[in-house]
């Protein structure tokens, strides 16, 4: 079952627990980052894992691949080689420009961790959730995605 | 000899002290030592954490870690600094022993003990975290039920942001019935005063009186509407709004420089809370301790050469302050810590983490589990006491004299901190859970962008800030959540906290952190 994260903006309070638990697992880089939307929130953006990837699409070296089972796309350590390709390829800006040991960071939805996402896991206030597309359906977060109240924040 | 296998992994569980909400979390442990923290989903906090929390690992093992004894940024040996310190307390007349955070209860009324044991006078606390005046709210603790009868919540400060567990239940709360109010005072745009039904920007550093006037306090006749910019209507309407609803409640956090007169905002969450009948839910990080002195008291017995020698037990003092470092300049300051600060002597302790005994929080009082180990060169505080108390007299610890605050003339006094002068910018601090330690992000200097054009600063420049206590670097962030002629810096490091000004209050003999005077250029 292909899961995702997703992101109930109504409940996201920008206090960047996701980032600091990406960051404390990942030595001080993390790869999940935070959005200034006009001034009026401060979102977390992660890879969407998309099902036609341009990242994966602009890899010269072929180091992206993407699973068709679990829905991951995931580079490969060994492969990348360090030509950014796949930072200017992705559309939401997800994967981080600066190289780390000469490699691309890029995440990968901690695929060594049952549980699923640490991000997901320490969000202080639930707004990150780790969800199948049917659960999604069911769920009332589905209707959140685009935030149930529209004025729910105020500008500065 | 035991065979290494990266993929053998343990997890302990602790308690995280870095608060007062006491989450659990777990901390991963490989052969090689810690390899980061685990969510626990049967933990309180339903396995989140804050940002604090996830670094929880970083700090265990961090390349700052302080783990033998160092004097004057050198390595010492545990048995050479014994024997100063044996002498120092030889001669206790002369000696003032002080407390911050990371000090439990347990360790505390050993500290006490140790102190009337060995015939010590002076004691004080030297936790001025302005947050530390909320404490005596601790003592009726918060229970989520509270929230769910609640129709409205009032917020003092960035709570989301400063202690990010408290978001989940407030907003769920906001959301599930439109007319409960969410009312948040704070002098910036913040992300808790982006979810608030009605946001109450004061002028820098005045809530105290904003919250007298909302009590119906103001026998010193102050136009509280001009001091803290907040039209007199809106004040008039809210006060009215909460007077006697017993079941509201009103969240308070105090962030170092944020605020000309804690104390006196403390006094006046307490008279709003007798006003409205609502209940003060108190975010303080640490409880901290009083001792019989003020702090202010043993600076003038430095000064008089009264204490020769000052032994403090915690973690943030003196590196945290240092700005009081002159005013010490006649004493040994000897100092137990968890990091490795330049200068000063400084003694190993273990980490909230590493300890057993209590941890006082929000919710109540709740057991720190132990079982982490500390460096080896650590040695707990009770330890280092046992190993200081041989073969001394007895003594007597004199109880500290009750106090009461003249609230008037602290009143007069912050309307009067409020003016500008021209060309300079208001300094205030910011507790932001991301900025632990500076461990995951370093500071930053938020300026208006308005201010930032003026001064011919851009998005990714470094800005010179000067105050009277020195001067310091910052990145830029250009950003309209600070007004025109304010500036503010996430306070977590000693460099950036150097630049705030301190009062000495001579009522309490404590000292304080206030919004300060700064000047600002672009850095070449």
């Amino acid at each position: 079952m292909q899961k995702r994260i997703v992101l109930d903006l109504d409940l996201c309070c920008g206090c960047r627990s996701c980032e600091a638990a990406c960051k404390a697992e990942f030595k001080g880089e993390s790869r999940i980052r935070h959005g200034d939307i006009a001034g009026v929130a401060y979102l977390p953006l992660a890879c969407k894992h998309c099902k036609q990837p341009l990242c994966l699409a602009s890899c010269p070296v072929e180091a992206i691949t993407r699973d068709d089972n679990t829905g991951l796309v995931i580079r490969s350590a060994m492969v990348c080689i360090g030509c950014k390709s796949c930072a200017f390829a992705c559309p939401f800006g997800v994967i981080d420009a600066p190289l780390v040991r000469h490699i691309s960071q890029k995440c990968s939805l901690c695929a060594d961790r049952k549980e699923g996402p640490r991000c997901v896991s320490a969000c202080s206030s639930g707004a990150l959730q780790w969800l199948s597309d049917e659960e999604i359906e069911q769920h009332e977060i589905g209707m959140r995605m685009v935030s149930k109240d529209l004025f729910f924040r105020r500008k500065p | 000899m035991k065979k290494i296998d990266p993929k053998t992994i343990s997890i302990k569980r602790a308690v995280c002290p870095f608060c007062s909400f006491g989450c659990e979390f777990g901390v991963v442990f490989n052969d090689f030592g810690v390899c980061g923290v685990e969510y626990i989903k049967d933990g309180s906090s339903n396995g989140r954490l804050c940002p604090r929390g996830s670094a929880a690992g970083m700090y265990l093992d961090h390349p700052r870690r302080l783990a033998v004894p160092m004097r004057n940024g050198r390595p010492a040996v545990w048995s050479k600094m014994s024997k100063d310190l044996i002498k120092v307390v030889g001669s206790p007349k002369s000696v003032a022993v002080t407390f911050d955070r990371n000090v439990t209860p347990e360790e505390y009324a050993a500290i006490v003990g140790f102190c009337d044991s060995v015939g010590i006078q002076y004691t004080a606390s030297t936790y001025f975290e302005p947050e530390h005046n909320l404490r005596p709210f601790l003592d009726k603790p918060f229970a989520p039920a509270n929230l769910e009868e609640a129709n409205i919540v009032l917020v003092l400060g960035d709570i989301f942001n400063q202690a990010p567990m408290s978001s989940r239940a407030i907003i769920e709360w906001k959301m599930k019935d439109k007319k409960n109010e969410l009312i948040v005072i704070d002098s910036l745009n913040t992300h808790t005063a982006g979810f608030a039904t009605r946001f109450l920007k004061v002028n820098v550093g005045t809530e105290p009186l904003l919250l007298l006037g909302l009590a119906q306090e103001n026998s010193g006749n102050l136009d509280i509407s001009k001091a803290t910019g907040v039209d007199g209507a809106t004040v008039n309407q809210i006060s009215t709004m909460i007077k006697g609803n017993g079941k509201g409640l009103i969240f308070a956090s105090l962030s170092f420089g944020h605020t000309y007169d804690p104390a006196l905002c403390a006094e006046s969450l307490y008279r709003l809370h007798k006003f409205s009948g609502m209940k003060v839910v108190p975010f303080v990080e640490f409880p901290g301790y009083n001792g019989n002195q003020g702090f202010s008291d043993i600076i003038d017995m430095v000064k008089k050469k009264k204490v020769k020698n000052l032994i403090n037990f915690g973690e943030l003092f003196p590196f945290y302050y240092p700005q009081l470092v002159d005013k010490l300049k006649g004493a040994n300051i000897y100092a137990t810590s968890t990091l490795k600060h330049s200068g000063y002597t400084m003694l190993p302790v273990p980490l909230g983490l590493e300890k057993e005994g209590t941890l006082v929080t929000t919710f109540g009082k709740k057991k720190l589990p132990g079982g982490i180990e500390p460096p080896s060169g650590a040695k707990s505080i009770e330890a280092l006491l046992s190993m200081l108390s041989s073969g001394h007299g007895k003594g007597k610890t004199p109880q500290p004299a009750g106090r009461k605050l003249d609230i008037n003339a602290r009143a007069q006094r912050v309307a009067q901190l409020t003016e500008t002068k021209k060309k300079s910018y208001k300094l205030v601090g910011e507790k932001v859970a991301y900025n632990f330690l500076g461990f995951l992000e370093g500071e930053a200097l938020k300026i208006n962008p308005l201010d930032a054009a003026e001064l011919g600063i851009g998005a990714h420049d470094v800005a010179s800030i000067t105050s009277k206590q020195g001067s310091t670097d910052l990145p830029v962030k250009i950003t309209e959540d600070v007004g025109q002629g304010v500036v503010a810096v996430a306070a977590e490091t000693p460099s950036v906290r150097g630049l705030f000004e301190f009062t000495i209050d001579n009522e309490l003999s404590a000292i304080n952190f206030i919004p300060t005077e700064v000047k600002i250029c672009r850095k070449e």
